[in-house]
């Protein structure tokens, strides 16, 4: 398998500085990168789908993602949605609060009191487990886990870049998640550009893109020309 | 003067310097300049919200970024507003280096410091953006 990043559940926060779900938005998502699911989580911040680049608008198509929005406005489902992937969970803060009861303090906008911490971790602890649901790991406890290892800890996606190979043919841009490595990985086997190989390529490339059936015979021609074209040194991914 | 200026943060939660953006724009709008400025959810600009987007082009607007990625000062360009100064967090660190936050959740007493500078600094820009020079000192 080529060299990708691992695959976690994506969390955006909606991070809204003029509600006063905004912050608590931000720190329960953070709870769950840094406290919760360590090792199972990645972010990125919401404002980087306009600002960002391409690898960072792979982003909800590389990883399921969950947003987590303060208000019914939806900023971060819909955002990651138009930009960049479907989200596979939307949570509304305030809907949910307002099921479980909590009443929400208007100073929470800027900083969290205790009180508003306790909402924090509890609203944490329900996103843990839609990432446990989404990953087919239910039933694991919901407390603090150590990272796997030193540097792992509330991965921030934003420049680590999930590859992305852009191709323009005849009037249409394919936009290709995982290519580059994947073409990569082969060089580095020194698999020379064949019909066969090609066929190789778009099997490893269907497991990272969603490709129809009538769509494959043409992304096979377009994967063996590219990939000539990277072997012989005039496509660089 | 019914004009205010909006203060735009990065929204960031993945570096700690995007902490200390919205710490620094939450004291200028709460503490030093309240009544004199505003913020809007930067997430709505994203989204390409007809209203933000029409609010950043109506006022002056500051942004308040953590990190060289900009988030906050393209995201304003790009809903047709001109931001009238950018700040980065970043930028201010490296004058600083002794006020070291502790991390994005809890920013520390040097991160908290540190947004205290950037926040007197963006004040200073809203007076000069609102009033003559000599009006206030920041």
């Amino acid at each position: 398998m080529p060299d990708l990043p691992q695959k976690k559940v994506g969390l955006i926060a909606c991070s809204g500085e003029d509600h006063p779900l905004g912050t608590l938005s931000r720190v329960a998502v953070r709870l769950v990168l840094e406290r919760l699911r360590p090792n199972d989580t990645v972010t990125l911040c919401l404002p980087l789908f306009l600002a960002g680049e391409q690898g960072e608008r792979a982003f909800a198509r590389f990883y399921p993602t969950i947003a987590v929005d303060a208000c019914g406005v939806g900023c971060a489902a819909r955002a990651t949605a138009r930009y960049s992937g479907p989200v596979v969970r939307a949570i509304n803060l305030e809907q949910l609060l307002a099921g479980l009861g909590i009443e929400v303090k208007a100073s929470w906008k800027h900083d969290l009191d205790e009180e508003g911490l306790a909402v924090a971790w509890e609203v944490a602890e329900i996103i843990a487990r839609q990432v446990d649901r989404i990953l087919g790991k239910e039933g694991r406890e919901v407390s603090p886990e150590e990272p796997a290892a030193v540097g792992e800890v509330a991965t921030c996606s934003c420049g680590s870049g999930i590859p992305v190979l852009r191709l323009n043919v005849d009037g249409r841009t394919w936009e290709l998640l995982a290519v580059p490595a994947i073409f990569s990985l082969f060089r580095e086997q020194g698999r020379a550009p064949s019909r066969q190989v090609a066929s190789e390529l778009l099997a490893q490339t269907r497991l990272y893109n969603a490709i129809s059936p009538q769509e494959e015979g043409e992304l096979l021609d377009i994967l063996e020309v590219a990939y000539r074209d990277f072997w012989e040194g005039r496509l660089k991914v | 003067m019914t004009e205010r200026v909006l203060i735009i943060p990065c929204s960031g939660i993945g570096k700690v310097l995007g902490s200390v953006s919205r710490e620094a724009a939450f004291r200028v709008l709460e503490e030093l300049r309240p009544g004199e400025t505003e913020t809007l959810c930067l997430a709505r600009l994203t989204l390409g919200d007809p209203d933000a987007q029409e609010e950043v082009r109506a006022h002056p607007v500051i942004t308040v970024d953590g990190c060289t990625k900009g988030c906050a000062r393209v995201n304003v360009e790009q809903a047709g507003g001109r931001p009238a100064a950018s700040f980065c967090a970043a930028e201010t660190f490296r004058r600083h280096r002794e006020l070291r936050p502790t991390s994005v959740l809890d920013l520390g007493p040097g991160g908290k410091a540190l947004a205290g500078r950037l926040a007197e600094e963006i004040a200073v820009q809203v007076d000069r953006l609102l009033h003559a020079p000599e009006d206030r000192d920041a």
